[in-house]
């Protein structure tokens, strides 16, 4: 009986590897977390990403003569198992490599690619420090943190906040480095830190952290916080509950339905996100064609930031006009203004961080109110 | 003064829930010596049963009792499945055999139902605050308050008044003498299975109303935390779960509302660190059965 269920299990992940390469094929090999911790950011953009590949090879492949073949193997969320999955999909012969959507794992698996000259796209990194850490061959496909912090940052001094509260978690970098950024890119404007505080990710208790921020006194113009699922809800609820009635800013972690089904607690929060859908724009056609797709509209941007990272990899090809690992780095390296359904993406002249368009979305009645679209100032982002 | 007491109830809240979540663990420990490390999945399969029952359009108090029998029968299964078998077995593979209940579920979960997490509904009137003075209480924390009061108040009850509830403290004190006495082995640990499941029920019920979604893996975070409050209360004496339960959940309120903000980033390294000195102290946990020396 248990052999069967395990039989079972490792059947369902070989299906997902795909048949042997051809000659002419475009071979993607992607170390994704389908189970674990990443799994909710990996699975949405995997299945955005699938979706683009589908309609690339139904037209013939990549410029008409490259089709994608996909190799998917599971890395659990693990930061080994992501460093083992890359060496195997290195050998299996891909051209190149897809990570987690975090810094630590992709760092991990660049240590491979990087060393075997294969480029390495990680589906939505945030740490602005993660192709520093590995090389050229690395790159990122979503807004760094420090821009979303300089959004951010700009949005703040423009509503005139004096001082700011920053919440952070030393768990995880995304946690810990946004709302620092956010520091920096504030005070550089002429705002002051009021304070820092800190919590511990998953603990949902900020009854001390909120009663000491409730006894401020002055109390802060604006908090700043990345806190996201589980803890911004539970934060949120218990801030408001302390009768502290602070605007609060926070980054695209919460951009999620959990946040928008809180109602009244969340009324006016203003967070940084991948993309918003303003009428007539290419993410509000994406969004349509997804639901006709699957049946449900996409509850995540993560759907349409995979997708846009099979442009990215098709206009990469496209420019090469070559399979050769080397020359689609040059490929992805040189892109420039490319329309993707989130915006334009630019990698020239990064250091594999990509230029993309930042959303800034405040919450009104349950619904989203765009706030500013675009890109900071490079002279307002601090650097990583 | 205000601050200090507002923060004793911040501590009392939070110790609460984790005096639920070790009293869950403690309960089963007590009776078969396993410590059940897929009891935050217990709290998971209730989220996700309240959600489900919210979905379908069940009153909110209907959905959490729908939760809390699913919880029951989900804690029952797990024994009847996974744990009968290896009954007996050594410590090791007890825990083996837990670690591999909570992977598999949570793997079931990402896979067959979401990895996102799915938001669940809490009423608005959850979101309410009570305000005493100066003191602000959260209704979600003096529910978790009450409801740990109650809880606590019952299963006491429970085990000095009823049949069964004796059977389960005789069973910890001596599972062969209970056998020789007539009773069944299967019922008893069931008894105590059900109890554990209730209490997982419980807590997960807790959890969910505070952060407004369920997620595969949310349980993770809180049966740590229960350990610790076992391991600290004693494992396997029930007053001493509720007591470290309520101890950690002091300690953290503590440390995190008087730390300097420098050293608030070690804040669960200082935690843990008290906790390790307790235990210099009191290696068996503050309040251990004492085990008699068998000859």
């Amino acid at each position: 009986m248990k052999k069967n269920k395990l039989l079972l299990l490792s059947g369902a992940f070989a299906a997902l590897a795909s048949a042997p390469a051809m000659a002419e094929d475009l071979v993607i090999g992607l170390a994704t977390a389908q189970t674990g911790g990443l799994a909710p950011y990996d699975q949405p953009n995997l299945a955005g990403l699938q979706m683009r590949i589908e309609e690339i090879n139904a037209a013939g492949g990549i410029a008409g003569k490259f089709p994608i073949q996909t190799i998917i193997k599971d890395t659990r969320s693990d930061s080994a198992q992501t460093a083992l999955v890359a060496q195997e999909l290195v050998d299996a012969g891909a051209q190149l490599i897809i990570t987690p959507c975090d810094a630590d794992p992709s760092i991990a698996a660049g240590m491979i690619t990087q060393g075997a000259g294969i480029p390495a796209i990680s589906f939505c990194a945030t740490t602005p420090t993660l192709p520093l850490a590995v090389g050229d061959y690395m790159f990122s496909n979503y807004p760094a943190d420090n821009v979303q912090a300089a959004m951010l940052a700009a949005h703040a001094v423009e509503s005139g906040y004096k001082t700011a509260y920053i919440l952070t978690s030393p768990d995880s970098a995304y946690t810990l480095k946004l709302p620092q950024y956010f520091g920096q890119a504030f005070t550089a404007k002429g705002g002051a830190l009021a304070g820092e505080g800190t919590y511990s990710m998953g603990q949902q208790d900020f009854g001390a952290e909120v009663t000491k921020i409730a006894a401020m006194d002055p109390r802060p113009d604006v908090i700043m916080t990345s806190a996201y699922e589980p803890d911004f809800p539970a934060f949120v609820r218990q801030l408001r509950g302390a009768g502290v009635t602070t605007p609060i800013l926070g980054s695209d972690g919460i951009d999620s339905p959990t946040t928008f089904g809180l109602g009244d607690l969340v009324e006016g929060v203003v967070f940084s996100t991948a993309g918003h859908a303003t009428a007539g724009s290419p993410l509000e056609a994406f969004n349509a064609r997804w639901t006709e797709r699957t049946g449900a509209a996409p509850d995540t941007i993560y759907i349409a930031n995979g997708y846009d990272l099979g442009t990215i990899i098709e206009a990469a090809v496209t420019a090469a006009d070559s399979l050769d690992p080397a020359a689609i780095r040059d490929g992805i390296a040189n892109l420039e203004g490319l329309q993707g359904v989130t915006g334009a993406i630019t990698f020239k002249g990064t250091i594999g961080m990509p230029l993309r368009a930042v959303s800034l979305v405040r919450i009104k009645a349950g619904e989203r109110e765009l706030v500013a679209q675009g890109q900071p100032d490079p002279a307002d982002i601090p650097a990583p | 003064m205000d601050i200090f007491l507002q923060q004793l109830l911040n501590a009392l809240s939070l110790g609460g829930t984790y005096a639920l979540l070790a009293l869950g663990l403690a309960v089963v420990f007590s009776i078969i010596g396993l410590i059940n490390f897929a009891h935050g999945e217990l709290m998971t399969v209730t989220g996700y049963a309240i959600c489900f029952a919210l979905i379908w359009g069940l009153p909110f108090p209907l959905a959490v009792m729908a939760g809390l029998a699913v919880a029951v029968v989900a804690a029952l299964l797990m024994e009847r499945i996974a744990f009968r078998p290896v009954r007996g077995a050594s410590g090791t593979t007890l825990l083996l055999t837990s670690f591999a209940v909570s992977a598999i579920l949570r793997v079931l979960f990402q896979n067959l139902i979401s990895a996102r997490p799915i938001p669940v509904s809490i009423p608005a009137s959850l979101s309410g605050v009570l305000t005493i003075g100066p003191l602000h209480l959260g209704m979600i924390q003096l529910i978790s308050i009450i409801v740990t009061l109650v809880m606590l108040l019952g299963l006491n009850l429970f085990l000095h008044r009823t049949m069964a509830g004796r059977a389960m403290r005789a069973a910890a004190e001596d599972f062969a003498v209970l056998r020789l006495m007539g009773l069944r082995a299967n019922s008893v640990v069931a008894t105590a299975f059900a109890i554990s499941g209730l209490l997982a029920g419980v807590a997960g019920l807790l959890w969910v109303a505070q952060r407004g979604s369920v997620d595969p893996l949310m349980g993770a975070l809180p049966v740590l935390k229960a350990f610790i409050a076992a391991i600290i209360g004693g494992l396997g004496s029930l007053s001493g779960a509720v007591a470290g339960g309520f101890l950690l959940g002091f300690i953290e309120v503590i440390l995190q509302a008087y730390l300097p903000e420098s050293l608030l980033p070690y804040r669960d390294a200082f935690a843990i660190l008290l906790v390790i000195a307790v235990l210099l102290f009191r290696p068996q946990g503050l309040l251990a059965r004492k085990t008699p020396v068998k000859l």
